[in-house]
């Protein structure tokens, strides 16, 4: 369930905004003769509906009905009273319960013309929903459509920006508050939920896994408003003795350990604009090979825009070219062939390869200025980034 | 394992006979239930699904945690199992757990290990539990492997091997039920006025992973009796007078445990108190029938009859909130304790008794203890004290709103 922070807050992102993605998608509908469109979310992929109306399904499912003419309404099987919290915290006004989808669209779509029912993102859909909803309404044409919504997610807005960057400020905090020497590795997870719950994320997973060395890392991925953002850090796994200045901070801890950093920068370094993930992952690939003998490695690009499901449903993008002002996770992970797993990651902004500051920028890494530029602070996440 | 993007593993000698003798032992009782429920319906194959939120039956086959959003367990009738899933870090945590040996990468969209494993197994009849939450690309992949199967659900097949917990389950509630009590001390500690709810939510989340939580249902809501009901946090920041409610359900090695309290910023006011006291009648009405066989409407009602016996009867229905209670094991949120719901609760069945609801006493209310079915009756599972818990007594002795239920005690006759 989604435990964190929810609120509407028109000075981090503007009504006109709000109103504006909702159009863009009704142009969309227009011009594909679609009369309304339907995008589906549960407690854990919601973030299209989240985009379009700041709705936060904290359980359960929904739908959201979004007709190319008119305010979208939200289908939930959550209790009414929660609409009144929902109307607070969201732009949309129109709300209805019940059990089943099918009867809902029945009832909302009963006065209306049969038309072009387009289901949004239709191959993640629950088949049967979408049978119950050809059977609910046997005089619409129900129509697959892609990711319409998720594609216009991929390149944050100004004001999406400014907040993925405050997250990730408090991201960077937290994970070298979590490197600190001393702490058992539940600690470093309680450490961090503490710092990114208490700044006002709304959904945390924090993960402590050890390497056969006791090396842990500590991976963080977090839901800021509707921006998700991940940082992976190497903490010496025993309490009392290593911390950020041993596996992590780059002088001390394994020479494995170092390797990982470096092939995290070189991947970090490939993330321009134009280039693919892919791409990314063979820039550190030479860097990889210096890892111990065994050991298997993997160097991920994931788009904030799909880290609700770490990115697992898209595989087949991994050649699809990087847009500039997009901005996603690169991990580097390493499973030891005697047992353990360690990953360093960052969430960095890819520039343009034409403009001053080209290549990526990581929003996670301690010390970066609102002008997206990093400052050394020595911990691990931090050295080698693009500039 | 086998190549870096096949994410295959297999674990040599994996099975009943790497975990322990008890590990084994459960093992063998839940695939023997699960076959037993298999042959029942004619199933040649079960195929467990789990979606990012209902992982609670690819757990009940495997016993690993997961991260994935998508994963599966594939049963057939005789024979090993196999287990999937799209998170590459889940494959080593389910491969050595030991439970499965046959572990694999769900590559999406395709799922070839996946659907091999299916043609091989030449099905007639598929059972799929949370086959209604199967994404179309999943359910497609399936339908092509085997396209004369017939495909039918098996959700309520898993829910009824679940219903009952066996010893070696009840073990590990009890100390989930150690954590419920520690974040609900750790929510009442951070209460003051001012604090918004949400960092409420972050230092009770930080005790419960500190101890070792996996997860955490939580809902929550302040204010005073406008309150309907209970939601994520808001930024709202507490007076003092408000009532502070909370579900706070912390799951330990797989396991879910509710803890259902009200606490009152400073001093509670009268309706206050004699909300705690309604509520607290229905809880005690609702234990007071708890027994091996009894039905989940039994418990409802005998919540409920409080409620209107009392003139608050409109507030038990469909406009307000009529769930009275609900099961917990590998899902938070198993049967639904509510009238018309005739399903049995024998031996070994663990759920929530609590008639949380809005009331105008003092707006929504929240109480509630979770119970196991022994054979004498019932066992609280939490030790916390069933009070109106309040700020402005000292420590935890106060509340002179106090019920007498406690862990070591309150089995019915």
């Amino acid at each position: 369930v989604k435990r964190g922070l929810v609120v509407l807050d028109h000075a981090e992102i503007p009504a006109e905004e709000w109103t504006d993605r909702v159009r863009a998608l009704q142009e969309r509908l227009a011009v594909e003769g679609i009369d309304i469109a339907f995008v589906y979310g549960d407690v854990h992929r919601s973030d299209d509906i989240g985009y379009l109306t700041n709705l936060c399904i904290y359980w359960n499912e929904g739908v959201l009905a979004v007709p190319a003419e008119g305010e979208p309404v939200f289908l939930t099987k959550l209790s009414p009273r929660v609409h009144r919290w929902m109307r607070r915290t969201s732009t949309v006004s129109e709300l209805r319960s019940g059990r089943a989808f099918g009867p809902l669209a029945q009832e909302l779509l009963g006065g209306r013309a049969p038309g072009v029912l387009g289901l949004v993102d239709a191959r993640r859909w629950p088949s049967l929903v979408v049978d119950e909803l050809a059977a609910a309404l046997p005089a619409w044409e129900l129509r697959l459509l892609g990711d319409l919504v998720r594609d216009r997610r991929v390149i944050p807005s100004a004001g999406e920006l400014a907040l993925l960057r405050d997250g990730g400020r408090v991201v960077a905090r937290a994970a070298r508050q979590a490197g600190e020497p001393g702490l058992a590795p539940a600690a470093r997870v309680a450490l961090v939920e503490s710092e990114l719950r208490g700044a006002g994320f709304t959904d945390v997973f924090v993960t402590a896994a050890a390497a056969d060395d006791g090396v842990v890392s500590i991976e963080i991925t977090g839901q800021y408003r509707h921006g998700w953002l991940r940082a992976a850090r190497l903490v010496s796994g025993a309490a009392g003795a290593g911390g950020a200045g041993g596996a992590g901070g780059g002088a001390g801890g394994p020479a494995w350990a170092s390797v990982l950093r470096a092939g995290l920068a070189a991947a970090i370094d490939a993330a321009s604009a134009g280039a693919s993930a892919t791409g990314v992952a063979a820039a550190a690939e030479p860097i990889l090979g210096e890892l111990p003998a065994g050991a298997t490695c993997y160097v991920d690009w994931i788009n904030q825009a799909d880290l609700s499901t770490n990115g697992e449903y898209e595989r087949h993008a991994r050649h699809t070219p990087l847009p500039a002002g997009t901005v996603g996770a690169v991990s580097v992970e390493a499973l030891f062939a005697a047992g353990g797993r360690a990953v360093v990651a960052d969430t960095v902004l890819v520039g343009d390869v034409l403009a001053d500051h080209g290549g990526a920028r990581r929003l996670t890494a301690v010390g970066t200025g609102d002008d997206g530029d990093d400052e050394d602070d020595g911990n691990d996440g931090n050295d080698g980034a693009a500039r | 394992m086998s190549d870096p993007m096949g994410g295959t593993m297999t674990r040599a000698g994996a099975g009943a006979d790497t975990g322990s003798t008890a590990d084994a032992a459960e093992r063998a009782h839940r695939y023997r239930r699960v076959r037993a429920a298999m042959a029942e319906r004619e199933l040649d194959v079960l195929l467990a699904f789990a979606p990012g939120w209902r992982r609670e039956n690819v757990r009940y086959l495997t016993d690993a945690a997961l991260a994935a959003s998508a994963a599966m367990a594939l049963v057939p009738a005789a024979g090993e199992p196999s287990a999937f899933s799209a998170r590459r870090a889940d494959l080593p945590g389910i491969a050595g757990a030991g439970w499965v040996s046959d572990v694999h990468s769900l590559d999406l969209p395709e799922a070839s290990a996946l659907t091999d494993r299916l043609r091989a197994a030449r099905p007639n009849r598929i059972g799929i539990a949370h086959l209604e939450l199967l994404p179309l690309m999943l359910a497609q992949a399936v339908r092509q492997a085997v396209p004369a199967a017939e495909i039918v659900s098996a959700t309520a097949l898993m829910d009824d091997v679940r219903l009952v917990k066996s010893d070696w389950e009840i073990a590990r509630m009890r100390r989930t039920a150690e954590v419920c009590a520690a974040g609900w001390q750790a929510f009442v500690d951070v209460l003051e006025p001012g604090l918004p709810e949400y960092r409420i939510v972050a230092e009770v989340e930080s005790e419960l992973k500190r101890l070792g939580a996996e997860d955490n249902f939580m809902l929550i809501a302040s204010g005073g009796d406008d309150v309907r009901g209970m939601t994520a946090p808001g930024p709202r920041p507490l007076e003092r007078g408000d009532m502070v409610r909370t579900e706070l359900t912390p799951q330990l090695n797989g396991y879910w445990l509710q803890i259902c309290r009200s606490a009152v910023v400073g001093e509670p006011s009268e309706g206050q108190r004699r909300s705690f006291e309604l509520f607290n009648a229905a809880v005690e009405a609702g234990l007071s029938v708890v027994r091996p066989g009894v039905t989940a409407h039994e418990v409802a009602k005998a919540q409920n009859d409080v409620f209107r016996a009392r003139g608050y009867g409109e507030y038990c229905t469909s406009q307000y909130t009529r769930v009275r209670g609900h099961g917990h094991g590998l899902h938070l949120d198993e049967t639904p304790i509510i009238e018309g719901n005739k399903t049995v609760l024998p031996e070994g069945a663990v759920f929530i008794v609590h008639p949380n609801t809005y009331t105008p006493l003092a707006g929504y209310h929240v109480l509630g203890d979770p119970v196991v079915v022994t054979n004498t009756g019932y066992e609280v599972l939490v030790a916390t004290e069933r009070k109106l818990f309040s700020t402005a007594e000292p420590g935890e002795s106060a509340g002179s709103t106090e019920s007498t239920a406690s862990a070591d005690e309150g089995r019915s006759s």
